[in-house]
């Protein structure tokens, strides 16, 4: 496999208000994603998980440091570039779906490409809400939709315009058990397909299944374990929390 | 771009049905105005009338035309304010889902883009069904303008084919304009944090918006600081105007002191209920001042123009009162001569006409002639009957008095006076009587200028001293030969109902129509604030509300916000009094202010009764649907 590195946080610093009330959400923090590769980060609440995350995706500013996106500075872009990046070459999950209600899944999925000033084929966006497995729920709007569908057409449309680096955070976090196989089963496709995945968790069974696991304190990254199963996982994450 | 646009079009559609209801009637209301603007400035007396009724006519289309301008200013001032405070707080309460489409690569030039084309398109649909709404609003304008007797017998509005393109051009520009600024700042802020609602987003006063609101509320403590010195017309002007700035400054500055005022209101006093309401209205400091700006607006100009011209009647009354020596007035369709005087018992009588005159002030290039009155008078017997008038022994043939209704000469000028079409020529102003709050005739000219044969048919009025001792009835049966007689004091109440009509009718055209604009204003901006709220609500519910509850909760809300609105357009228009009690004081040495408490409370309790059952409906609907099916597309 490929080892080239697609995306990479060199020393990357946020801090969030002022004063003696200020938060150093993240730190410092350096670290690189292989293309293909799958990484979760976890950690405990308000480690800076999702910070590390938005930074990463160029969607909160960063105080120091830069995040290389191939060979793009993503923190020296304008909004605008920014914008274009979103609906190219970056896909981002939430926990809470953030679909657009007005809109069918069809229409959900086909956003980046339209905002794009592209009028997507029909086979297209057709293809990607199939392999997410809701083929047939193409005309339905997210609230006509279980919890985990409507992930499912998040996970569509952030992978429809085939972007370099898919990010999601806690794409299982509101899903039961069996949704979360069904979205976990996903991801493990599409990064066996090449896709580069950075999910961050709190499931140790989530991040079991992905490539490696990144572990945050502080706005640090204070461990990395790589080919680990649910037990390591689990007992890492206690580790860190204790 | 514009099928997202119709998706989001079908998912809120009150929210657009509201905007598009706004430029509807504003556009009719401005169409219809200067189309009835337009009509009466170009009509023409009837062929074969007299030198004089052809003046007359000219006096009554200035008269109507002032009107009209007004009523067109008014309704513009309200289209503007209207329409873009509306398509700005529809932008304001799709912050969320613009946000998601930023999220998902829409750059800012798009979401610009994408709101000004439905601004455009709502612009358009709202005009178009504006065009025939003005067509039949003009006919009720019309109707009132008749009523009012502003216009004579046959006039009509005329249809004018480019007006069109005004109604679908204003209504058009209005509703962008409205939406770009909305939508600049919607783009400007972080998606994040427009989801998360923080940083930038939670910005409600800008600099700008800072500045013009407080350069408005300067501008009206201006207004009241100069009206005192503005003479009787320009004082009662600028008092006017006083709460029309304050009205539109409070507005700008309502996201501060909306709130700020509404939490003086005790709602918590309601329990559970109360505080979440007070919550609310603190946590969305942008849909408070949104709801409250067209109350403010309504209560603000309604009541401030209201007051001001029953107090501005009322002083005028008590002005004459304390002006006029005599104990009887009789109305006669043309002068009596000298049958009064000789009267046995009348120890004194001024016979009053008044006609109309072209008068020419200024020379050379400056030259300006414009409709007037003069009122033809004995100068002896109108000193006696009006003793503060001053010395007008130089008022003889070939000479004028300024009257009290002067404006722009005084002694020493030279006017040019023209009645019917007879020129009396260049004449001095020889002297002045004081200046009436009420108006009055523009010049007093001596009876014998105006020949007898070209007044027939010219009602006038005769003051009446008694002589002390006699009895009364006796008098007034002697008098009935000659025409109607009144006591004075129920003369005047006629009189000045008379003289203010203009205003008057100012008010109920401008006021009656902007004020039904307005109210919908205050219907629109409850039914959008509560139409974007579904999971809000929703989402109160799951944690054990009741939908009952929730829906006193939002009335409750809408209320507190009505009286914060009510409190700060009361105090626009107490501006206004201000004004009006430094004119009065100025113009007639008594300060004379007169609240219609009657309208006073009625808009007051209309204005409730309507955001209160307005906000119910709305609320109804918003949580008509199951709380869990709501809060289940995670949107
Ligand atoms: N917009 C913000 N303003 C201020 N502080 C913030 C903001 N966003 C995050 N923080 C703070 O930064 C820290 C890290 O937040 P972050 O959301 O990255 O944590 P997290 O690891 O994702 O937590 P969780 O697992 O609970 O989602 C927290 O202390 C949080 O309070
Ligand atoms: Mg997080």
């Amino acid at each position: 496999m490929q080892s080239e590195t697609v995306i990479a946080l060199e020393g990357v610093s946020r801090t969030y208000g002022a004063g003696p009330t200020a938060v150093r959400a993240a730190d410092g923090i350096d670290i690189g994603f292989r293309r293909g590769s799958w990484t979760a980060v976890m950690g405990p609440s308000g480690s800076g998980k999702s910070t590390l995350l938005h930074c990463a995706a160029g969607l909160e500013r960063v105080d120091a440091g830069r995040v290389m996106l191939g060979d793009t500075d993503i923190t020296t872009l304008d909004d605008d570039e920014l914008s274009e990046l979103r609906r190219t070459r970056i896909g981002f999950v939430f926990q809470s779906f953030n679909l657009v209600g007005a809109l069918t899944a069809e229409q959900n999925v086909a956003l980046p490409l339209r905002l794009a000033g592209r009028r997507p084929k029909r086979d297209e966006v057709r293809t990607a809400l199939a392999a997410v497995g809701l083929g047939e729920r193409a005309g339905h709007r997210p609230r006509e939709l279980s919890g985990g569908q409507q992930q499912r057409v998040a996970i569509a449309r952030a992978m429809v315009t085939r972007p370099e680096v898919l990010f999601a955070d806690e794409p299982t976090g509101a899903l039961d058990t069996s949704a979360a196989r069904d979205v976990l089963r996903l991801l493990r496709t599409s990064a066996d397909d090449g896709q580069t995945i950075v999910m961050v968790t709190h499931d140790p069974a989530a991040a079991a299944r992905a490539d490696a696991v990144v572990f945050l304190r502080d706005g640090r990254i204070v461990d990395r374990l790589a080919g680990a199963d649910v037990r390591a996982v689990a007992d890492r994450l206690v580790a860190l929390e204790a | 771009m514009l099928r997202l646009s119709w998706a989001g079009f079908r998912e809120r559609w009150t929210l657009f049905a509201g905007a598009v209801l706004t430029v509807c009637l504003g556009v009719a209301l401005v169409q219809s105005s200067l189309l009835l603007l337009i009509s009466a400035a170009a009509g023409s007396a009837p062929a074969g009338a007299t030198a004089l009724a052809r003046m007359r006519f000219d006096a009554s289309t200035e008269a109507a035309v002032a009107l009209l301008g007004v009523t067109l200013g008014f309704a513009a001032l309200l289209a503007v304010f209207i329409i873009s405070s509306t398509f700005a707080f529809t932008v304001e309460q799709r912050r969320r889902e613009l946000a998601l489409l930023r999220l998902v690569g829409g750059a800012r030039r798009q979401i610009r883009r994408l709101l000004l084309a439905e601004a455009t398109l709502l612009g358009l649909v709202g005009s178009a069904l504006g065009v025939p709404v003005g067509v039949g609003l003009m006919a009720v304008q019309t109707w009132l303008l008749h009523r009012l007797g502003f216009v004579p017998d046959g006039f009509t509005g005329r249809w004018q084919l480019w007006i069109v393109a005004v109604s679908v051009g204003t209504g058009v520009i209005l509703a962008v304009a409205g939406v770009s600024l909305a939508a600049r700042r919607a783009a400007r802020v972080r998606p994040l944090d427009a989801l998360r609602e923080t940083g930038e987003a939670t910005r409600v006063m800008t600099t700008a918006r800072w500045l013009t609101g407080l350069l408005f509320l300067a501008g009206a403590l201006t207004l009241i600081g100069l009206s005192p010195v503005g003479g009787a017309v320009g004082g009662q002007a600028m008092a006017m105007n006083v709460s029309v700035c304050a009205a539109i400054g409070l507005t700008l500055l309502g996201p501060s002191l909306v709130p700020a005022v509404a939490r003086l209101i005790p709602v918590r006093a309601a329990g559970v209920l109360g505080e979440l309401a007070a919550a609310n209205l603190r946590d969305d400091r942008r849909r408070t001042a949104s709801t409250a700006a067209p109350v403010i607006v309504l209560v603000g100009l309604l009541l401030g123009q209201a007051a001001a011209s029953s107090s501005f009647t009322a002083a005028g009354r008590q002005e004459q009162q304390r002006w006029i020596a005599a104990d009887l007035v009789i109305d006669a369709p043309q002068a009596p001569g000298d049958r009064v005087a000789a009267t046995p018992g009348v120890a004194g009588a001024s016979t009053e006409v008044e006609v109309p005159i072209a008068l020419t002030t200024g020379n050379g290039d400056l030259a300006y002639t414009r409709s007037a009155t003069a009122l033809l008078v004995d100068p002896v017997s109108y000193v006696r009957t009006h003793p503060g008038a001053g010395d007008l022994t130089a008022l003889r043939e070939g000479a004028v008095a300024a009257g009290p209704g002067a404006d722009g000469f005084s002694p020493g000028d030279t006017v040019g006076v023209r009645v019917g079409d007879r020129d009396l020529g260049p004449l001095p102003v020889v002297a002045a009587v004081p200046q009436a709050i009420g108006g009055g005739a523009t010049v007093l000219l001596p009876a014998e200028v105006v020949p007898e044969e070209q007044l027939a048919g010219v009602p006038s009025h005769t003051f009446v001293q008694l002589a002390p001792g006699v009895p009364r009835q006796q008098i007034v049966a002697a008098l009935t030969g000659v025409g109607t007689v009144s006591d004075l004091d129920a003369w005047l109440e006629r009189d000045s109902v008379a003289r203010t009509a203009t205003s008057t009718g100012v008010l109920i055209m401008v006021m009656g129509l902007g004020g039904l604009y307005a109210l919908i204003g205050v219907i629109n901006s409850v039914v959008v604030a509560g139409a974007t709220r579904p999971r809000e609500f929703a989402s109160v519910r799951v944690t054990g509300f009741t939908r009952g509850q929730v829906i006193r909760t939002a009335v409750l809300e809408s209320v507190v916000v009505t009286v914060a609105g009510l409190l700060l357009g009361l105090l626009a228009a107490a501006g206004t009094l201000v004004g009006v009690a430094a004119t009065t004081a100025a113009v007639t040495g008594a300060v004379t202010v007169d609240v219609p408490w009657l309208l006073v409370s009625a808009v007051v309790a209309g204005t409730l009764l309507v955001t209160a059952v307005t906000s119910t409906v709305a609320t109804r609907t918003a949580t008509r649907e199951h709380p869990v099916a709501v809060l289940g597309a995670r949107q």
